[in-house]
């Protein structure tokens, strides 16, 4: 629940900086246009620093950055 | 904080900057004439290992971290006055990294070793005539999905080492409907593929040794093993590779930048005007002072984004820093540097104009300098 809502509270304000009333847990996010190339640059530093992971390779691919749910639970995954 | 390097970087720096000056020894002058590649040179630097220096051993590499071969590049473009040929060497490893972080396990053992080895010479292709700096957002070439593959269709432009590569990691719409992001895939193709067309280098104002041209796909069939990572990835595997670009390219200008500010320091001491040396004079003092503090402040931000990488952490907005302030310091210190030797400056024989111009591209390539801005202004929350 932590993950997920911190995962949504970056997105909402550090990368829609307020202009997205609410984003939804399955709410796709690439084919919104809510994160682009930029967006997941800046999302990926948020996540690998607040969770202390490293995400890369197989593990940075379009499908697990789709919805908040898909990255909560890639983060969750890394965490164990 | 620790801002020194290790006895080995240091030995490892004096030593390539040795082999730069007592080993390539191509004419420059007329390389950079007559537009040259100097492929002499390209073995050496291949002989010395420097294209083989992020890589796993077990590739032929080196396993040298990121910061090492940041300090590797700056000592070569610090020792060899050749930025066209540095540049292809930048070239060939960023392929290599692409290779390395995404690549299956059959592509990292066909391609690396021959790519440390500088055996095949590779390129990387993006930008389109017309997607330059919205690379992924206007890209046109596409890769449609068939039975047996992909076939490729679409033109490249500005490919550095493109008209002599080997094999060329290319860009395409997989997707074309879908948002950029997911998108774009990435493959490798060789440059005997049918449908696959390399053009002629195209002139420039520098760089001239560096040989840069339009890649033509014309119904060009791959199979499904030439995608690097999965479909749809491309998108990410170009900003994670922007990311390396904008940390080694900024190296290779870091070293010219030294050689320019030591070459003028000492034309300062030595030339005197008015019965004293012209560095005496605040007028020419100040730009040489501007110099060394581009030349300071930037070794300090590259090596941070360096260190960062080095420790497998992100450093997307200090990479963006140090190609922005970087590539306009060199910029403007190569004008400076002309100014300071007067007329002589002006001269081939004094190599500073070749300098200015080869410098002038690198507020252009990996993302100009207004497009560096932007992303730094996006990942500031702006
Ligand atoms: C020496 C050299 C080597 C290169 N090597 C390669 C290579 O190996 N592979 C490859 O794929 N490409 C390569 N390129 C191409 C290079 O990446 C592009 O030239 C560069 O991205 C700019 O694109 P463009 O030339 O189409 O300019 P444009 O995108 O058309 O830009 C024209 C001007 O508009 C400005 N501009 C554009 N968008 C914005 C914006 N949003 N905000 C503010 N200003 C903007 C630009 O900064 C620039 O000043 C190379 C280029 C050079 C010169």
């Amino acid at each position: 629940m932590e993950i997920i809502e911190s995962i949504r509270g970056f997105i909402s304000t550090e990368i829609c900086s307020g202009s997205v009333q609410k984003i939804d847990d399955a709410d796709l996010l690439i084919e919104n246009g809510i994160i682009d190339s930029v967006g997941i640059m800046l999302l990926l530093g948020f996540i690998e620093e607040k969770f202390a992971i490293t995400i890369d390779g197989d593990e940075l691919i379009p499908e697990n950055f789709s919805t908040i749910a898909t990255i909560s639970t890639l983060v969750g995954k890394k965490i164990g | 904080m620790e801002f020194s390097l290790t006895e080995e970087q240091k030995s490892l720096r004096d030593a390539v900057i040795r082999f730069a000056r007592q080993e390539i020894k191509h004419d420059l002058s007329l390389c950079d004439k007559e537009g040259r590649f100097p492929i002499e040179s390209w073995k050496k630097c291949a002989e010395m290992q420097i294209m083989a220096l992020p890589f796993a051993e077990e590739y032929g590499g080196c396993g040298s971290d990121f910061l090492t071969t940041v300090v590797v590049l700056q000592a070569l473009a610090y020792g060899c006055k050749d930025a066209g040929l540095v540049h292809a060497v930048i070239t060939q490893i960023l392929c290599g990294i692409q290779i390395n972080l995404f690549g299956s396990l059959e592509q990292k053992n066909q391609y690396l070793p021959m790519l440390c080895q500088g055996e095949k010479i590779f390129a990387q292709a993006i930008t389109e005539p017309e997607a330059g700096s919205d690379a992924l957002g206007a890209m046109r070439t596409l890769a449609l999905k068939v039975d047996d593959g992909y076939v490729l269709n679409g033109t490249k432009v500005f490919i550095s080492n493109g008209p002599i590569a080997d094999v060329v990691i290319v860009f395409a719409l997989t997707d074309p409907a879908a948002r950029r992001l997911d998108g774009v895939s990435t493959f490798l193709i060789e440059k005997d593929n049918p449908g696959f067309e390399q053009c002629r280098p195209i002139e420039k104002m520098g760089l001239c040794t560096l040989q840069n041209g339009e890649l033509v796909f014309r119904d060009c069939r791959v199979s499904p093993t030439a995608l690097i990572g999965r479909e749809g990835q491309g998108a990410i595997i170009f900003n994670e590779s922007m990311e390396w670009e904008r940390s080694l390219m900024p190296a290779a200008h870091l070293g010219t930048l030294e050689r320019v500010l030591e070459t003028c320091v000492g034309y300062a001491r030595k030339r005197s005007a008015f019965g004293q040396p012209i560095g005496k004079f605040q007028a020419v003092a100040n730009k040489i002072v501007d110099m060394k503090t581009v030349f300071e402040l930037g070794r300090l931000i590259l090596y941070k984004a360096a260190s960062i990488k080095s420790q497998g952490r992100r450093a997307g907005m200090e990479a963006s820093i140090a190609k922005l302030f970087i590539s306009e310091g060199l910029k403007q210190s190569c004008l400076d540097a002309v100014q300071v030797h007067g007329g002589y400056g002006f001269t081939r024989e004094y190599e500073l104009e070749r300098d200015l111009r080869d410098s002038v591209a690198a507020t252009i390539y990996s993302g100009t300098s207004e497009l560096q801005r932007s992303i730094i202004s996006r990942l500031m929350g702006l």
